[in-house]
């Protein structure tokens, strides 16, 4: 297995006012072919823009700084617009946010569908534009006559199903799940990300999972990647950070959510707020709100232990000592 | 289909609502507009008998001895078969002769406008939007935003005084409608000749219209933020398109409906358009009716003012429905 997206040093800017504020900064991950990676963390930490930078998304003011970003080795950041508008949804397709509001609610399914098609010269005959609708959207559990409806005539599952088929139209080497399902029901989410997965078998791609559920993340992903603060704090299998997670706020974060099996006890959350991201602190970003926190954590910023590919940026971490369940 | 027959009947039921007031309004005012009128006749004719009383209370609908419910009922069915009663001022007509006229050019002079500028100010304000912060953005804005400050009547002054009056740029009409006693040759010179006369009035109200800029802007920028669009960019579809059939076919929702209100402001706005520029429409016909004390007149310009509203609703209702396809399926 190679790695099929890389992404080097990236770095990117929000220019506002008062100067730019680095939304992501330094960050470097690999994902390999049909692997799938997580990526969690709080509200503004940067999961998303990482997401828009992948496919270069993001709009002014926001602005990739530095780094690089390879897949199968097309440097993504050197590609000129028409490269790019075919490259997009072609190579990496993305299911966003609020998959309920990302279909254009004026525009037929099957019309959404074949301007897919259309825009990346696949065909530019409606019937078989159709024909390929209609298998896709059965894949994902819709019949096909539903085509010809709108977007406000589906249910939430049921438009969320729809631009996942969509994001597959195209064969796509990477998929992109920005907090897919947060806006669904826990039965509806489980449902739909193991339809993902098993297509994930079937057409063989690789999966970027972002969401702030970690529970979630642990039952479909291989590997974890923890943002705070616009870094990477710690990556590791997705069992090692279920079971011993080596950065506090690794630890805190596992601990915020209720596991979707075994019993339920009591969520101990990780105290104060999100770092303003115009002031950050000399030493470690989690300072102020690890519990771990040493004199030195507020001076010197943390190095990277790295062990293969695993890694995790700490002073003082949780070592071996605490158990999942404690 | 169920929601045109719905909508259909709520206009039924406010036309009926205005229709009432309508009714109402002349009666409760004080004086009697029958007395007011036998005053005129008297001093013009001298003798006035009983028969002549009857038949002019027949003539306007107002009668001292029948009930007010039944009087209102026959008003009520008058209306409908078209029987608006006759005017006081210009007699022989009857109200609809006298506001025809008027009426056309006014819906033209409306008409017209109101086309330009939603061609203008939605162009505009999708522009500004989609270049948002760039210099033209701003230019709009700003000027958008001057217009929409500057009083109608001071802007229609200006225009005509410049345009129409002035020695060295007036090569425009300072009033009419069409050249009088004019004969055109052909349609194309008497629509040539209108068009002439129709220029300033028109730009003058375009300019006024001009802050429907912001409207566009704003609905744009909204929708640009919308995920629908991001979504449409990752799809790999073209930017010309993502600004026309993403954003500006869903931003053009709203304006439909602000639309119809802005007839009501332009049909309030037209009197002085029309006083200013002395242009044969409504305006000046409201005016006469004002200065005369033409009780039926008046009475029929703001019924054709609410069914000019209403049909101008009914409209935007319609465009809507072909706009939005969350309208359509309502009924089911």
């Amino acid at each position: 297995m190679s790695a099929l997206l890389e992404v080097k040093n990236l770095s990117v800017d929000y220019i506002t006012l008062n100067g730019a504020v680095r939304a992501v900064d330094d960050v470097s991950f690999s994902i390999e072919e049909e692997q799938s990676m997580g990526l969690a963390g709080e509200s503004g930490c940067g999961k998303s823009t990482i997401a828009y930078s992948l496919m270069r998304l993001h709009r002014p003011p926001a602005l990739i700084a530095d780094g690089s970003i390879k897949l199968g080795g097309r440097d993504i950041i050197k590609m000129g617009e028409e490269e790019l508008r075919q490259f997009r949804w072609d190579q990496i397709s993305m299911v966003f946010q609020s998959a309920m509001n990302c279909l254009n609610p004026v525009v037929k399914l099957e019309k959404q569908f074949f301007e897919i098609y259309k825009n990346h010269g696949i065909t530019k005959n409606r019937q078989e534009a159709r024909a390929r609708a209609e298998k896709l959207i059965e894949i994902v559990g819709i019949p096909k006559e539903r085509l010809n409806d709108y977007p406000h005539q589906f249910s939430g599952g049921m438009r969320q199903r729809a631009v996942i088929a969509m994001a597959l139209a195209l064969k796509p080497k990477l998929l992109i799940m920005d907090e897919p399902t947060t806006a669904l029901d826990t039965v509806v989410q489980r449902e739909i990300l193991q339809r993902v997965y098993e297509l994930k078998k079937e057409l063989k791609f690789s999966i970027l999972f972002i969401t702030h559920d970690l529970s979630l993340m642990m039952e479909f992903c291989d590997n974890v990647s923890i943002m705070y603060a616009g870094k990477i704090v710690e990556q590791a299998p997705a069992q090692t950070i279920l079971k011993n997670p080596q950065h506090p706020y690794s630890y805190g974060l596992k601990n915020s959510f209720p596991s979707l099996h075994g019993d339920i006890g009591y969520m101990e959350g990780i105290p104060g707020s999100p770092l303003n991201m115009s002031r950050i602190p000399r030493g470690c970003r989690f300072q102020d709100r690890c519990f771990r926190a040493q004199d030195i954590c507020f001076k010197e910023v943390p190095p990277r232990q790295q062990r293969g590919n695993d890694f995790y940026d700490c002073h003082n971490p949780m070592g071996t000592l605490t158990g999942s369940r404690n | 289909m169920n929601y045109i027959f719905k909508r259909l009947g709520f206009y039924l039921i406010a036309f009926v609502a205005a229709v009432t007031i309508n009714f109402f309004i002349p009666r409760l005012m004080p004086g009697d507009p029958v007395q007011m009128y036998m005053a005129k006749l008297y001093q013009t004719s001298g003798k006035i008998d009983a028969e002549t009383i009857a038949a002019v209370e027949k003539l306007f609908g107002f009668s001292k001895t029948k009930p007010i419910i039944e009087s209102y009922f026959e008003y009520v069915g008058s209306i409908f078969q078209g029987n608006w009663g006759f005017s006081f001022s210009q007699y022989p007509l009857t109200v609809i002769q006298a506001l025809t006229r008027g009426l056309s050019w006014t819906v033209f002079l409306m008409g017209t406008s109101l086309i330009i500028s939603f061609l203008i100010n939605n162009l505009l304000g999708i522009v500004a939007a989609w270049r948002r912060g760039s210099k033209l953005d701003s230019f709009l804005t700003v000027g958008g935003q001057l217009m929409a400050n500057i009083p109608a009547v001071v802007l229609a002054l200006l225009i005509s005084y410049t345009f129409a009056r002035s020695e060295k740029f007036g090569i425009f009409p300072a009033g009419y409608a069409v050249t009088p006693l004019f004969r055109p040759a052909n349609v194309l010179q008497y629509i040539g000749d209108v068009a002439y006369h129709a220029f300033l009035p028109v730009t003058c109200i375009v300019m006024l219209q001009l802050n429907g800029i912001m409207g566009m802007r704003a609905n744009m920028i909204n929708q640009l933020g919308e995920d629908f669009i991001a979504m449409g960019r990752a799809k790999g579809v073209p930017e010309y398109k993502l600004m026309i059939s993403y954003g500006a076919r869903n931003a053009l929702l709203p304006v439909a409906t602000t639309l119809a209100m802005q007839i009501g402001f332009m049909l309030g706005g037209s009197l002085i358009i029309e006083v200013v520029f002395n242009y044969p429409g409504l305006g000046k016909v409201m005016i006469g009716a004002l200065d005369s004390r033409d009780y039926p007149l008046m009475q029929g310009i703001l019924l054709m003012s609410t069914i000019l509203m209403l049909s101008a609703n009914f409209i935007a209702d319609m465009m809507l429905l072909i706009l939005d396809p969350r309208l359509r399926k309502q009924g089911r």
